[in-house]
């Protein structure tokens, strides 16, 4: 024990005072020969004794009191050791930074890490005093920043007792800046920021550029959570949801990666996929440390909703927040087509339709994902456009004008529409009707094997090229594209000039150099011109297996319902696009554990989609909507699943001399042992205080 | 009429136990009307109506004569007075806050009342407790040179002081032995203070055997009072226990339990039909021994008219 102010322990003598009172009070005592004593003493002949000892109690009371007065006044204190940095006394200004991220969950079975980070605030909170200037800042990412230091230290400590884990990575190298800013404006000397933290790697996002100037920032006193250890954690970082016809019309593979983030080897770590919060695919993972590895499961997805929850989960580890990751995932929607036959015929596989007919719908099954409509030129009129996502006129002789202008109105209202040619395509009847249908002019055809014979003839044919394999179209396509590469043509229509539309882009290219399929947008919609046929006539491509693909991928691309891979790119605190329909007079959005946005028709009148905002937890988000009969109806095609940002789950710490500073001398490491002073004069108060009620009580009862 | 009392303290300046005990009663006595006692000769009290076991020789013939009716004479019983006095001299009763303590006002007391007993031919006794070993027991007698040797021993009682805490009821056992069945006058002189409850438990068991008990209640002012002050060391006068204390932290409750003994000592003499006289030590010792002469005769006059009924 030492003390601050020892000249005050003179003040112990002053202990002689009640000694003396005490003795020299006997001594001094008038001595009365009394004959009533019994009176005196009462029915119990121990009175006199009880006295004595009352007395002494007194004596000692007050002799204590006489001691604990001083040794208050000399302010002792007492030094004890414990890990953690060395904080010193008096007038400064401090930011203390504590980690929310979603890493601080992290748990050893007894204690979480923001916990120890709590704890570890609060003592560095009590040892810089009263006189010091203290401001709390959270890392998490986007958490709320602090304009001002304090000393309402009562305030601060309620502040760090309400501190709760966030489902955000650690933001640390922006909390570091915003502690910058706030000391910068300080008049102290001695600033200090003391980084109560994981020190993982992915908070820094900025590497190693200093969060303050040189020279004039504060000086940086991380405290590391984990004493500079890396702790095990799983986690899954990654699910993608996909199609897969090989498994049912209603199959999906899903496709996890897990990491293995910590020091300690992995084995046979299970790992489930839920489907509609159901279990139904259970495995087991082997990761070495650092290792991370894709797992696939093949699922099929319930019946009766076009609309499936996906979750996976690994077993339960210390960090528990980052072994869930969610998606939403939905059966593709069905295209509705209208084939223009130009050129049918009585033997199937000479129509002019067979091909493609089979490519969208394949073996004419159900899950083919498109509906398919056939039909001539002369029923064409008769048919409601607007039924119809694509149209695809195949080889059909120019239009009339009228007929034209409706599909061209249908085009710009957002249809898609593919033309191919064939013999019964006549340029210059197209030019002078169908420019609004067309990307580009028709000029003439071109017959590449004119005249020749046999092996000549295969020798001359026209290949593809070049295509856009960075367009919908072709996305499905490998580099060298197997199945359309071979693909023979042996006439094509070649191309003139471009026609009123706009973004025109040529698709593909043949070996000629001449344009294979063409695209264009015309209003809301897109034009398609395919510059042979969509049967065997001039080219073989029909019968190749690039066919299939490209013609499904065309139809869906022209209607704009592509295949949507789940949307788990959606991370915690991010907004979610919801959209609206012209009748909603309401939405909820509602996520796990009752966050959520409800959003009133002032803020989705005249608009097609809005932002939610509050995803503050991952998980599945559902969507109500309110139509204007006041009905509530929920939406399933806009619910939505949030994740949490797989960067914050490698909780690897930075070392010391990797932290992000301008100069070595503003990182001073915590000391292994630190010193740390109790001050005792508080409990001996108290006991003084409870000293002067036990005399008073003694006195009462005397 | 008190401010002719000798005050306690001038009396102890009077040397001589005779003295004191002449000028006691002659201060008592003067200005009374009329001597209250009477001579030792056979009154004529009343008359009764005759009834058969009379005496026929007592039966008033004139009366007779007058209104042709038996009556009989009555007279008041004719005897010897004989008084035990009872000296407490235990060291309680040396107490003495200011003058005279409990047991020199009590030998002057004792020592009137003698004087005036053996003037009236009554016999007198003396027994004094206190020091077990040093007990002095004087028989009943009433020569008058009898008075000499009962003032010799009040006076070297008061020399010597209180001693020992010889219990009161003990004293009043033996002095119940030594008067027998003879009524007798049994005045006590103490303050009462042994244990408090056998010395009230012993005047019933005297008053129940047909004798005469009066009992002077001695109290220093001090003891009624409680009035020091300041840090205080008491010792007490029988033991050696002692307390040292503020005594105005334990007034309170020391007149709570002095004025509860007190109101039971007068509640039991006045069940037992003993007289009971609580005496101040500061009061004139001839207030005290009028005081007894009234009681006495009350007394007396209330026998008188039990004995007639």
């Amino acid at each position: 024990m030492e003390f601050l102010a020892p000249i005050m322990l003179l003040g112990a003598l002053g202990v002689a005072v009640p000694v003396a009172i005490h003795l020299f009070g006997r001594s001094r005592a008038k001595v009365v020969q009394f004959a009533a004593m019994e009176f005196l003493l009462g029915s119990q002949p121990q009175l006199a004794r009880r006295y004595r000892v009352r007395e002494l109690a007194l004596l000692l009371v007050r002799v204590l009191i006489c001691l604990a007065v001083a040794l208050a006044l000399s302010k002792p204190y007492a030094t004890c050791t414990s890990s953690g940095p060395e904080v010193s006394r008096g007038p400064q200004a401090a930011v203390i930074i504590i980690d929310d991220s979603f890493a601080v969950a992290w748990s050893d079975g007894d204690d979480t890490l923001l916990e120890r980070a709590k704890r570890e605030a609060l003592a560095i909170l009590d040892q810089l005093g009263p006189e010091a200037d203290v401001a709390i800042l959270r890392s998490a990412e986007d958490a709320p920043g602090v304009t001002e230091l304090s000393r309402d230290h009562l305030r601060l400590r309620d502040r760090i007792g309400d501190i709760e884990a966030s489902a955000r990575p650690a933001a640390t190298w922006t909390a570091l800046r915003r502690a910058g800013q706030l000391l910068a404006a300080s008049n102290h000397e001695q600033r200090t920021v003391f980084l109560i933290s994981l020190l993982a790697k992915s908070g820094f996002q900025h590497g190693d550029e200093p969060p303050w100037p040189a020279d004039t920032g504060p000086v940086l006193v991380p405290v590391g959570l984990t004493d500079g250890e890396v702790v095990d954690n799983l986690a899954v970082i990654d699910l993608a949801v996909e199609r897969d016809p090989a498994s049912g019309s209603r199959g999906v593979r899903v496709t996890v990666e897990v990491g293995n983030f910590g020091l300690t080897p992995a084995v046979d770590y299970g790992i489930g996929l839920r489907i509609e919060d159901r279990l139904v695919a259970r495995g087991q993972i082997a990761l070495r440390p650092g290792e991370r590895q894709v797992k696939q499961f093949l699922a099929t997805l319930p019946v009766g909703s076009r609309f499936a929850d996906i979750a996976v989960e690994l077993d339960p580890d210390p960090l528990l927040i980052d072994n869930r990751r969610f998606a939403r995932t939905e059966l593709r929607e069905e295209i509705r087509v209208l084939l223009v036959n130009g050129d049918p015929h009585t033997v199937r596989h000479d129509d002019e339709l067979f091909y493609i007919e089979s490519a969208l719908r394949p073996g004419d099954r159900g899950d083919s994902g498109a509906v398919l409509t056939i039909i001539t030129v002369d029923d064409l009129p008769s048919r409601k456009l607007a039924e119809f996502d694509v149209i695809v006129l195949a080889n059909v002789r120019a239009l009339r004008r009228k007929l034209v202008g409706e599909l061209a109105a249908w085009v710009e209202a957002g249809g898609g529409l593919i033309v191919s040619v064939g013999d019964n395509v006549d340029a210059d009847a197209y030019g002078q009707t169908m420019l609004p249908l067309l990307p580009q002019r028709l000029r003439d055809t071109f017959d590449a094997s004119y005249g020749a014979r046999g092996s000549e003839r295969a020798e001359r044919a026209l290949r593809l090229t070049k295509w856009e394999s960075d367009h919908p179209v072709f996305s499905v396509f490998t580099d060298d594209a197997p199945g359309l590469r071979e693909a023979r043509f042996d006439k094509i229509f070649l191309l003139g000039p471009t026609t009123r539309v706009t973004e025109r882009r040529v698709l593909a290219r043949y070996t000629n150099g001449a344009a294979a399929m063409v695209e264009a947008r015309s209003g809301a919609g897109r034009l398609m011109l395919f510059t042979s046929t969509l049967d065997r006539d001039w080219n073989d491509l029909v019968i190749h297996p690039g066919f299939l693909p490209l013609v499904q991928q065309s139809g869906r691309y022209l209607a704009r319902k592509q295949d949507q891979r789940s949307r788990n790119e959606l991370l915690v605190g991010r907004s979610a696009r919801v959209s609206v329909n012209p009748d909603d007079q309401r939405l909820e959005v509602r996520g796990p554990g009752g966050a959520g946005d409800i959003i009133d028709a002032d803020r989705l009148q005249g608009r097609a989609a809005v932002r939610v905002t509050d995803t503050p937890a991952p998980g599945l988000y559902r969507v109500w909507a309110t139509d204007e009969s006041g009905q509530v109806r929920r939406r399933a095609e806009s619910d939505f699943a949030v994740n949490i940002d797989p960067r914050g789950s490698d909780l690897a710490p930075l070392a010391l001399d990797e932290l992000p500073a301008s100069g070595r001398d503003e990182v001073r490491e915590p000391s292994a042992v630190r010193k740390r002073d109790i001050e005792l004069w508080h409990a001996i108060a108290a006991g003084l205080i409870m000293l002067l009620l036990f005399e008073s009580l003694l006195l009462l009862r005397r | 009429m008190t401010s002719s009392f000798l005050d306690p303290k001038a009396l102890t300046q009077i040397s001589g136990m005779p003295l004191r005990a002449r000028i006691i009663v002659e201060g008592a006595l003067t200005g009374l009307h009329r001597a209250r006692l009477r001579g030792s000769s056979v009154e004529f009290a009343e008359h009764k109506e005759y009834a058969p076991g009379d005496e026929i020789r007592h039966i008033d013939w004139k009366a007779f004569a007058k209104v042709d009716r038996y009556y009989v004479k009555q007279f008041e019983q004719e005897s010897q007075l004989t008084a035990y006095l009872v000296l407490d001299a235990s060291a309680s009763m040396d107490f003495a806050s200011d003058g005279l303590s409990k047991l020199g006002y009590a030998t002057s007391l004792l020592a009137a009342l003698t004087y005036l007993l053996i003037k009236q031919r009554d016999r007198v006794g003396l027994c004094c407790f206190g020091d077990e070993r040093g007990e002095s027991y004087v028989p009943p007698r009433s020569r008058p040179a009898h008075l000499g040797d009962l003032f010799a021993v009040l006076e070297s009682l008061e020399r010597r002081g209180g001693r020992g805490a010889e219990s009161v009821s003990l004293a009043l056992d033996r002095v119940a032995e030594l008067a027998g069945r003879r009524r007798s006058l049994i005045v006590l002189a103490s303050d009462l203070l042994d244990d408090g409850k056998s010395a009230l438990s012993a005047l019933p068991r005297l008053a129940a055997r047909g004798h005469d008990v009066m009992v002077f209640h001695l109290l220093d002012p001090h003891e009624l009072e409680f009035p020091y002050r300041g840090l205080t060391r008491f010792d007490a006068l029988e033991d050696r226990r002692h307390l040292v204390v503020d005594p105005g932290a334990i007034r309170k409750r020391y007149l709570a339990r002095l004025s509860e003994f007190l109101e039971r000592a007068a509640q039991t003499c006045v069940d037992a039909g003993v007289v009971y006289q609580r005496v101040r030590t500061d009061q004139p010792v001839e207030r005290a021994l009028l005081d007894f002469l009234a009681a006495r005769l009350g007394r007396t006059t209330e026998n008188r008219r039990r004995w007639s009924s």
